[in-house]
């Protein structure tokens, strides 16, 4: 019979003392480290015992240093054994001296809340923001050029009703002041100083002299969308929608285009998304009008653009149940801790 | 406006059901508000956008079904018999306010007989909501929801003088409306008059004194046109907007002023009886030159993504009333625009048109967006970042109004002197004031929730306030720092905390410039209780960029309340600088404990100012353990500092001889400055 080889017999005990600690190591609880136990350092048919075997196989010379190396392997897994088995609480029954009711108060630090509002803009940044659109901001106290004439409101238009609009008592003659009734200003205020091509959300407070009411209030927010590209289609406005849907209500939702009139542009579509099986209506939307192009120096016969917006008031209001949005101002915390 | 479906049904044989008929309005731009049955009728109540003056009458209604269903408009023509007598013997029509009444026509009937209107009339009108009169005002009213074309009709018996006049109303000039309402006018308001006195004012409402009553046996039936922004004025300025005054402001159909009236007369005869004058008297002229337009072949597919065929384009435009003219070339059309769609003057309009019969369905919504990088900027990095930090920090996100009452808005602002700005009409009751500071309203709000047993509502609230500049002369006229206001529970310590940990939070603290805490006295903050943090940044002046304190009064609640205005818009620097590493030091820190009795004037931060600045860079920690005062061992008026001091190089171990050298220089340096003795 021929002798076993050292080299053999060593790589033997590696490769057991590799699976044995690795077993050990994960075994999540007491069965699993007696079942690692009886497959390793079993009296009976443990794989060590099995290479106990061999160890008498050896040429003579090669007995001392395999005999080491196998006591070693031994202790290495025995103390890894307990190591484990102290881990896992084996072998000890009844509760230990120091155990503590897990169920009594933590000591919890208060977390803060963000506004329910300011979530639903942060999402609607956040998913246009994967679409190229830059989020911007301006101010709320407006011109007449801002907030009217640049968006193709004209003088006769109702909508610049002093009775429809927060006008401020300041002496400007011709020029007189208000807090903007749409976040579009900031569009126009972006196109004015950047050159196309633009991907921007405006967002922010906008002002109108509704009574406060379930649906109303004098003060809400908007987002607004802008693209201005060479070549800009519907079908653009309508797949960047379908997307926004997609991602903000999930799954495949579908989009619908109602036509609607905006003095900014045309054509004009109010948008609908498909939620919670019915058509909910998100906003209006249109590509970028001519005259609005015309007026913060782009060139309508170059670029054209689209545009949305979005009342998020309302959408939050749906998104988490709130069904008067007057309450979205109350700042009664414990209206505010639930999101 | 609401529509009756049998009435419709006059001028257009719709093939579906009203439900099919509503949808289809609805996806061509007529929202649809309500369906109610009326007996065997059914009213659709449709909202109609402020340029579809051509949809406030049945038959722009029936124009738009007819096109949608590609069914024939039929469109009566009225043609009334005239009898005997001359309306220009009856009445003379002068206009004296062109800019406001640029066409009045009237017709004369005689000898009707007022009485009550046949059912199918009253049915109609009831259907969609007008109340029956008489059968002369129920045809006005008829010819108006059919046409859109407002009509009114006198008692030519009660008209003085035999004149229409047309004019501006005096300063004061009193008019009782058909309501028996006493209106007072002013001279932006344009009236029918008669040789004496108002008779109507011009596009809103008629006269009482010269309503149709049972006992009127001579018409005069009025059809003009009026310009929208005085008749809306005068509706506005009034509180009196009518069916009437609604359809003016946004512009009738030029062409059905004559046609209205010949209806009107039409059916008056037939219901009413009596005899109709030869001739319509007038004054004016109808502007309505009608606008051409040219439509590119191929512009309905640059707009909307998808082509609409060069046949179906005209087909559509057709049936919608535009009238192609034959001289375009083989890539572009030439169109007449109709009466009605005075909406329609550009290109761009006709793509509109085309599309929303066409149907928006088409346009696809699988297009690929080219990809953009893009990256917040500072100042929303800035406001997130804050947001993070005080949302971590264990407070609620609060949105209070801009525009506060008077008495909030007398809390002076920490950020300038100029005096609120105030907005017209008040957001809400009593609040008209653009705020200066959010401190105010938080103060509010926090006491809101006390008054429903929160006692602990920690708020925040990232916003504008509204500063006006001193002087006016700078072309802006109107600042708007954006702060961040927050209002605790808890003494000055744990508000100064939390502008700290805001400060650091936005990257303040290291060592882009040197934060310097100064006393302040500002209101809400109580008297000695309040600093502002002022920000030192090399080649410029000190920033005040936040006030911290506590309030005055703490808001009659159990604890003490404390308040901070932090100014981002002054911080959003510090979002683009660069970090960079500083690798912490493997070598062991010593620590050394002082003991330094200064006078009770010393504030700390010159004590700590001192360690730093003799310590240098080595410095890891300083920190104030404790103040303690004892006049017996100390002295009258001195005061201990304990402070824990940590030192560590990057450059090796610090031995002991090191230490204490540093120390040494600590201890020197605190002594010169501050004149500190070490207590031992």
């Amino acid at each position: 019979m021929t002798a076993v080889p050292l080299d053999t017999f060593r790589a033997e005990l590696e490769r057991l003392r590799a699976d044995a600690e690795a077993a050990l190591t994960v075994a999540a609880d007491a069965a699993a480290v007696e079942a690692a136990r009886i497959e390793f350092l079993g009296a009976k048919s443990g794989r060590l015992k099995a290479i106990q075997k061999s160890l008498s196989g050896l040429a003579g010379a090669d007995k001392p240093a395999g005999g080491k190396q196998f006591n070693d392997t031994k202790n290495a897994i025995t103390a890894c054994f307990e190591a484990a088995q102290a881990r896992v609480g084996a072998g000890a029954s009844g509760p230990a001296a120091s155990a503590i009711d897990v169920t009594l108060p933590a000591e919890r630090f208060r977390l803060g809340h963000l506004h329910p509002i300011t979530k639903t803009i942060r999402r609607v940044q956040e998913i246009m923001g994967r679409l190229g659109f830059e989020s911007v901001d301006g101010p709320e106290v407006e011109d007449q050029w801002h907030n009217f004439e640049a968006l193709a409101i004209p003088a006769e238009h109702p909508a610049r009703d002093p009775l429809d609009n927060f006008y401020l008592a300041v002496a400007r003659d011709a020029d007189p002041l208000l807090l903007r009734s749409q976040t579009s200003t900031v569009q126009i205020r972006v196109m004015e100083n950047r050159e196309p091509p633009l991907r921007i959300v405006s967002l922010g407070r906008v002002y109108r002299p509704d009574t406060a009411d379930a649906t109303h209030y004098p003060m809400f927010h908007q987002v607004e969308g802008l693209l201005v590209e060479p070549g800009t289609t519907m079908a653009h406005l309508k797949s960047v929608l379908r997307m926004f849907a997609s991602s903000f209500l999930g799954g495949d939702v579908k989009v619908r285009f109602r036509p609607s009139f905006f003095p900014f542009t045309e054509p004009s579509v109010e948008v609908d998304m498909e939620w919670g099986g019915r058509w909910v209506e998100m906003g209006g939307a249109g590509m970028v009008d001519p005259a609005v192009l015309e007026a913060v120096g782009y060139d309508p016969d170059v670029v054209t653009g689209f545009a949305f917006g979005l009342g998020v008031e309302r959408i939050a209001a749906r998104r988490y149940g709130v069904d008067d949005i007057r309450d979205f101002y109350r700042n009664d915390v414990r209206f505010l801790r639930q999101f | 406006m609401i529509i009756s479906t049998n009435w419709l049904a006059d001028y257009v044989q719709v093939p579906g059901t009203v439900d099919d008929l509503v949808e289809r309005l609805l996806m061509s731009g007529l929202n649809h508000e309500s369906t109610t049955a009326v007996g065997d009728d059914t009213a659709v109540e449709i909202e109609v956008t402020s340029n579809r003056p051509d949809c406030l009458g049945h038959i722009g209604v029936a124009r738009e079904a007819a096109v949608l269903y590609g069914r024939p408009l039929h469109v009566p023509d009225p043609r009334p018999l005239e009898g005997a007598g001359e309306a220009a013997r009856s009445i003379a029509v002068e206009i004296r306010a062109g800019e406001i009444c640029p066409c009045y026509t009237a017709r004369v009937i005689r000898g009707v007989k007022v009485g009550p209107s046949p059912k199918w009339l009253v049915d109609r009108l009831a259907t969609v909501g007008v109340a029956s009169v008489n059968n002369v005002v129920d045809v006005t009213n008829y010819v108006m929801l059919e046409s859109g074309q407002p009509l009114h009709a006198f008692d030519l018996a009660k008209i003085r003088g035999g004149r229409i006049v047309v004019r501006r109303a005096g300063a004061g000039e009193p008019f009782v409306a058909i309501n028996h309402k006493t209106y007072t006018l002013s001279e932006r308001m344009c009236v029918i008059a008669d040789a004496e006195r108002p008779v109507a004012l011009a596009g809103v409402m008629g006269g009482a004194d010269t309503e149709i009553a049972a006992d009127t046996v001579d018409v005069l039936l009025e059809s003009a046109q009026f310009a929208p922004l005085p008749v809306r004025a005068a509706a506005r300025g009034l509180v009196l907007a009518s069916a009437s005054s609604y359809r003016f402001e946004r512009g009738p159909d030029p062409a059905m002023v004559d046609w209205a009236s010949r209806r009107a007369a039409s059916l008056i005869l037939e219901l009413a009886g009596g005899s109709l004058e030869r001739g319509v008297v007038a004054d004016g002229t109808l502007a309505s030159a009608p606008a051409e337009i040219r439509l590119a072949a191929d512009r309905v597919g640059e707009v909307l993504g998808v082509d609409v065929a060069d046949a179906r384009q005209r087909q559509i435009l057709t049936a919608l009333g535009f009238v192609e003219i034959r001289d375009g070339g083989p890539h572009e059309h030439r169109w007449r625009v109709p009466t009605w769609r005075r909406d329609c003057w550009r290109e761009i309009d006709l793509v509109e048109e085309i599309a929303r019969i066409e149907g928006y369905d088409r346009v696809p919504e699988n297009v690929a967006i080219a990809a953009r990088p893009i990256e917040l900027s500072a100042r929303e990095r800035t406001v997130r970042r804050a947001a993070e930090v005080l949302v971590a920090a264990g407070l609620c996100e609060a949105l209070t109004r801009s525009v506060v009452t008077e008495a909030m808005a007398a809390t002076p602002s920490p950020w300038g002197e100029a005096v609120p700005l105030v907005i017209s009409p008040p957001l809400v009751r009593g609040a008209d004031r653009l705020r200066r500071s959010l401190l105010p309203s938080l103060l509010e709000a926090r006491a809101g929730n006390a008054a429903v047993g929160v006692d602990d509502a920690d708020l925040f609230e990232i916003a504008h306030v509204y500063l006006a500049h001193r002087g006016g002369a700078a072309r802006e006229p109107v600042e708007e720092p954006l702060v961040a206001g927050l209002v605790v529970g808890g003494d000055f310590t744990r508000a100064k905390g939390l502008c700290e940990a805001l400060l650091e939070g936005l990257g303040i603290a290291g060592g882009e410039g040197r934060l310097g805490w100064r006393p302040l006295e500002i209101a809400p903050f109580a008297r000695g209780r309040a600093a502002e943090v002022l920000l030192e940044r090399p080649g410029r002046d000190p920033d005040r960029v936040a006030v911290v304190g506590e309030v005055a009064g703490g808001l009659g609640s159990t604890g003490s309340v404390s308040a901070a205005e932090v100014r981002l818009d002054r911080l959003t620097f510090a979002a683009t600088i660069e970090r960079r590493l500083v690798r912490p030091s493997d070598f062991p820190a010593v620590q050394r404990d002082l003991n330094l009795v200064v006078d009770e004037g010393v504030p700390w931060g010159e004590v700590e100012a001192a360690i730093r600045a003799a310590a240098g860079s080595v410095v890891e920690d300083c920190r104030l353990v404790q103040v303690w005062r004892d006049a017996d061992r100390l002295g009258a008026g001195r005061k201990s500092f304990v402070v824990a001091l940590s030192f560590r190089s990057s450059s090796g171990t610090l031995s002991g001889d090191e230490a204490g050298e540093i120390v040494a220089g600590v201890v020197a340096e605190c002594g010169r400055r501050v004149n500190a003795a070490l207590r031992s």
